[in-house]
């Protein structure tokens, strides 16, 4: 196995009373697609946040490339190359489509001309040309999604962080959604993805980590994971007799 | 169409190049002086309140930094007058860099709060110091020449609306800004840091509004507590740019001339009735944020160059 290229350590956080990651460890490698799945309330969202930058780790920490990044904002994570989208999308609704890309061109392109070429690229790519010059705030949620995506990828980043970028679309733009994600890991970029939808998760992930209560329950290739009596009963609760 | 914009703007300015040499009065002179100015106060108030959202109530600290300092070193150290303004500009612009550290990490209302209470802070300073003259101000060497006033006015105001214009609506700059108004933290993911942008943002408001205070300090002869550092400097530049479209750097010259306009008029027959100024405009801005949310420019067709609104 090559050297990972994310390393959680007995990663926990803290808010107030409240552990919304426990003690929780795990490695991503390069070129891997991994699934963090469980249920509501389990953990993930507060993970990506560690792992990006927004939340410091209460104990434990978070390393990137066998560097520790635990506590950096999320600008200078960025820069390292993690790129992350949000559950609740924020594409920026007063600015164009094209500008929204061109903003986040700027961290590898410094010039305005130059971003503005490689936001055409990242347009193309994501399928939004024909949309550029709309406001973000006119996009479906399906535009905005893929928006949310083309704004991480315009940062050429080599770790992506995926936050339930397929949750609310139709089957059609579910398909064209794996597509594109697959496309990425073909291109090099290492995923560490968040979904509920399990018909989705299975079918892209090289391995599944399961969180629940904060805690990490199961970790393997999705066809173990799945058969795994904690998983099923953290899903679908115990059976009573 | 970017470069038919700035045409029409240097268009503009050459026209108001061209003032002193078709208005002979000495008093109208003064008027256009003063508009000029308020176009400045404006236009710096915008950078702040349009490009990154945070409304500035204390943006007469910055004014009066600059004209106190122009003239302390004019009058004191017997400073030439162009150092002087320059230094006034300087130290509005430290100013904003300490003042912003704490107050930019706050959100919105907060941050009008503090600054209107630094303001406050900085004018109950100047009224107890000796240095400044207390509550009697500060009297300056007199220079009677409207025309140096008006071409010294125009040429600050003018360097930083040009200069605006490149940073804001050229480089990258304006729209990083921009990022960080719409969503803080979604620009953050994109590798801004919001903070430094908008330190940078203030210090960029504050400059030029030091060195507009410099300039009035000399060209009035004689400043105050409440002439430089009082509401009415921060309440009137919020009024011109929420009335003429915040954002937009052309609003605010356009809300600048249309409120100071009624105001010389209001003053010149109706200064009997000081007290209902304060109140017109106060609905002037309530009536605006209502029935005008994108200003006099948002009325305009081509209101938001390549955004089409298909909301």
């Amino acid at each position: 196995m090559p050297e990972p290229i994310l390393e959680v350590e007995n990663l926990t956080k803290n808010f107030g009373g409240l552990t919304a990651v426990n003690e929780v460890s795990f490695r991503v490698h390069p070129r891997e697609i991994v699934g963090l799945i469980g249920p509501n309330g389990a953990g993930k969202t507060t993970l990506f946040n560690v792992v990006s930058g927004y939340y410091a780790p209460s104990r434990g920490k978070v390393l990137f490339h066998g560097k520790d990044i635990s506590g950096k904002p999320p600008y200078v994570l960025a820069g390292r190359g993690i790129g992350r989208t949000f559950q609740v999308v924020k594409p920026f609704p007063g600015l164009s489509v094209l500008e929204n890309i061109i903003i986040a061109s700027f961290l590898r392109h410094p010039k305005r001309v130059r971003a503005e070429e490689h936001a055409w690229k990242v347009l193309e790519f994501t399928e939004l040309a024909d949309r550029a010059h709309q406001s973000a705030a006119s996009l479906t949620l399906a535009g905005r999604k893929r928006l949310e995506i083309g704004k991480a990828l315009a940062l050429e980043p080599t770790f992506l962080l995926l936050d339930e970028v397929v949750a609310g679309l139709n089957p059609t733009e579910v398909d064209h959604t794996i597509e594109l994600i697959l496309k990425l890991r073909d291109q090099g970029i290492t995923i560490l993805i968040v979904e509920h939808i399990m018909r989705v998760i299975m079918r892209i992930s090289d391995r599944l980590v399961v969180l629940n209560f904060g805690q990490k329950i199961a970790e393997g290739p999705p066809e173990e994971v799945a058969k795994d009596p904690g998983v099923v009963e953290a899903y679908l609760g115990v059976e009573k007799a | 169409m970017k470069d038919r914009r700035l045409s029409g703007h240097l268009l503009v300015f050459a026209a108001m190049l061209l003032i002193p040499a078709v208005v002979h009065d000495t008093f109208l002179l003064r008027v256009f002086t003063e508009a000029v100015m308020w176009i400045g106060l404006a236009v710096t108030f915008d950078v702040l309140a349009g490009y990154t959202g945070y409304l500035n109530f204390g943006h007469s600290a910055f004014f009066g930094i600059g004209a106190y300092i122009t003239a302390i070193l004019m009058v004191r150290a017997g400073w030439h007058f162009a150092p002087a303004a320059a230094l006034g500009g300087a130290a509005a612009g430290l100013g904003a860099l300490i003042a912003g550290f704490p107050t930019l990490r706050l959100r919105g209302a907060y941050f009008a709060i503090a600054t209107w209470a630094l303001a406050r802070a900085i004018q109950q300073g100047v009224l107890m110091m000796d240095i400044t003259g207390g509550p009697d101000g500060m009297r300056l060497p007199a220079l009677l020449s409207p025309g140096f006033f008006y071409y010294i006015m125009l040429g600050v105001v003018g360097v930083t609306f040009f200069a605006y214009w490149f940073l804001l609506e050229r480089a990258p700059f304006g729209l990083k800004l921009k990022a960080v108004r719409e969503d803080e933290q979604g620009a953050e993911a994109l590798g801004l840091n919001p903070t430094k942008l908008k330190i940078q943002a203030f210090v960029l408001s504050a400059v030029p509004t030091g060195i507009i205070g410099g300039v009035f300090a000399y060209w009035v002869t004689f400043i105050d507590p409440a002439s430089t550092l009082g509401d009415l400097v921060s309440d009137q530049a919020l009024v011109m740019v929420v009335f003429g479209g915040m954002g937009t750097l052309t609003g605010p010259v356009i809300g600048a001339v249309l409120i100071f306009t009624f105001k010389t008029v209001f003053w010149a027959y109706l200064s009997d009735y000081e007290v209902l100024y304060l109140i017109i405009l106060g609905g002037v801005i309530a009536a605006s944020v209502v029935f005008l949310p994108d200003g006099v420019l948002g009325v305009l067709p081509q209101r938001r160059k390549g955004v089409e609104d298909h909301a």
